[in-house]
């Protein structure tokens, strides 16, 4: 039923991102897209990281691209990273979002628009209130919304920001949000 | 008759957005519909706080009637977000590479679409004259917005942003500084007068203006970003037209032609991180 799956992180976010990932089985079907907050005009190195732990295919998202199943997607720094109608990603230089580019807010508004109720939307741990607007668009069109518990991070003024702004479907640790994450997609 | 359906408002959103679109075309004859949607939406969106309405659809009436407001929408819808130097390694690999091949021409000819308010067409004005090309080059400099235009034309902006500019430079390999360019005055800068030299401004509008000929470096960066796949492909065609053989096009390092090998055959991807491709040599090849 879930068709897409989109994480947000930023501050403490990375070790997570890795162990999420390097626990999710190599057939794992939903398509994902990390939006991570990274220094602008810096390379790109989380697609590395990330790339190193799954054997899930790791790229940074490119403009008109088509979604395809099983794959990972990064934002590239410097620019917001959207879903079109058709699948699609598109990347736009549109000014900052809460003071960041790429916005978890934009990738979660634009995912939440296109795969409604068929949609997962995950934020893990970060230093500000991105993704709080995100997130309540999501759960506003049905889609399941879940977010690391604020305990498990020093990192956590992202998550209680989410947690205020929408009623999310499950606040838990990393290792239940992988448990999730697998279960949905076996059904 | 059965009865009508409800619908959830992002849906019918998409609806205004369409409707206000098209008024803008008939209107105006400005033609925005081809543009990429979501980011475009997300646009338009906010000006509905910003004219404190309640649904982007009551612009519709207001915009047709008054031009100040459709200037704004107009305006909304064109981005003109930029740097001098933004990505220091694109303009350290112009600087090094591309530019000194260039040389070997008796003119160069350079068209900069998409200016905004000029950052782009004055760092590479800067990067002519450091390379002693300045005198033998010419810069066609064009956007769809007469104002964005204008204040390109102008070469002033806020100081703001002068200390990222300033490493952007350093990083793109220049050796001055910023004051050598830049007259400082009341937390704004002017560009010097020697820099405005061989640019030419005209107002062209990508979806329906004809090319530039004989160019032999096009730079047009997040410009076919905001453009749908087909409209991308419009364009990408009047830039291969527009170059000569072997001549450079340089795209936004997010951009992204998808079909190259199918649609743009005289097209050659030099560099995937650059976004640098070359028009081919060979004489046959059909576009
Ligand atoms: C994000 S700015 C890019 C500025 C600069 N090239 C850069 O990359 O830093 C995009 C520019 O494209 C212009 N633009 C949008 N649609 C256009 C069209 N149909 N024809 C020409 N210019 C267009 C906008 O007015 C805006 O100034």
């Amino acid at each position: 039923m879930y068709k897409m799956l989109v994480i947000g992180l930023s501050a403490g976010g990375t070790p997570l991102i890795r162990q999420l990932l390097s626990a999710l089985p190599k057939n794992y079907s939903l398509p994902i897209a990390i939006v991570a907050h990274l220094p602008e005009d810096h390379p790109n190195h989380l697609d590395k990281v990330l790339d190193a732990v799954t054997d899930l295919p790791v790229r940074t998202a490119r403009d008109k691209e088509p979604i395809i199943t099983g794959h990972v997607y990064i934002a590239p720094s410097g620019y917001h990273l959207l879903i079109e109608r058709n699948h699609h990603f598109a990347l736009s230089h549109d000014k900052k979002v809460k003071c960041v580019r790429p916005s978890i807010d934009v990738l979660f508004g634009s995912a939440a628009e296109v795969f409604e109720n068929n949609l997962i939307a995950v934020i893990l741990s970060g230093a500000n209130s991105d993704g709080a607007d995100g997130v309540a668009m999501v759960k506003k069109l049905g889609g399941l919304c879940i977010v690391l518990n604020p305990e498990d991070t020093v990192f956590n003024t992202m998550p209680n920001a989410v947690i205020r702004a929408a009623e999310v479907d499950y606040i838990a640790s990393i290792e239940d949000i992988i448990s999730l994450l697998v279960c949905v997609d076996e059904k | 008759m059965s009865a009508l359906i409800k619908w959830k408002n992002h849906h019918i959103e998409d609806v205004e957005v369409n409707l206000l679109l098209h008024a803008l075309n008939e209107r105006y004859g400005y033609d925005f519909t081809g543009y990429a949607k979501a980011s475009l939406k997300r646009r338009l969106l906010e000006l509905v706080s910003y004219f404190d309405i309640e649904h982007l659809s009551q612009l519709i009436p207001i915009m047709l009637y008054d031009e100040a407001v459709a200037q704004t929408v107009i305006n909304s819808i064109s981005v003109p977000t930029s740097d001098f130097f933004r990505d220091p390694f694109v303009w350290l690999h112009l600087r090094t590479h591309v530019l000194p091949e260039l040389a070997s021409f008796p003119r160069i000819n350079i068209w900069q679409a998409g200016c905004g308010h000029g950052q782009e067409v004055y760092s590479l004005a800067i990067l002519l004259h450091e390379l002693g090309l300045a005198k033998k080059s010419h810069i066609f400099c064009t956007d769809i917005n007469p104002e964005f235009l204008d204040d390109a034309k102008k070469g002033c902006w806020s100081t703001r942003n002068a200390d990222i500019w300033r490493e952007n430079y350093q990083k793109s390999g220049g050796n001055g500084t910023l004051s050598d360019f830049f007259i400082e005055q009341e937390n704004k800068m002017f560009i010097r007068a020697n820099y405005k030299q061989n640019i030419e401004f005209i107002q062209h509008n990508l979806v329906i203006d004809d090319v530039f000929k004989e160019v032999q470096l096009v730079i047009c960066r997040n410009v076919l970003l905001y453009f749908g796949t087909d409209l991308q492909n419009h364009v990408l065609t009047l830039f291969t037209r527009s170059l000569e053989r072997g001549g450079y096009l340089l795209l936004g390092r997010g951009e992204n032609i998808l079909n190259l090998k199918e649609q743009h055959l005289q097209l050659e991807l030099r560099d995937t991180s650059l976004q640098l491709y070359r028009k081919t040599m060979d004489m046959d090849s059909n576009v």
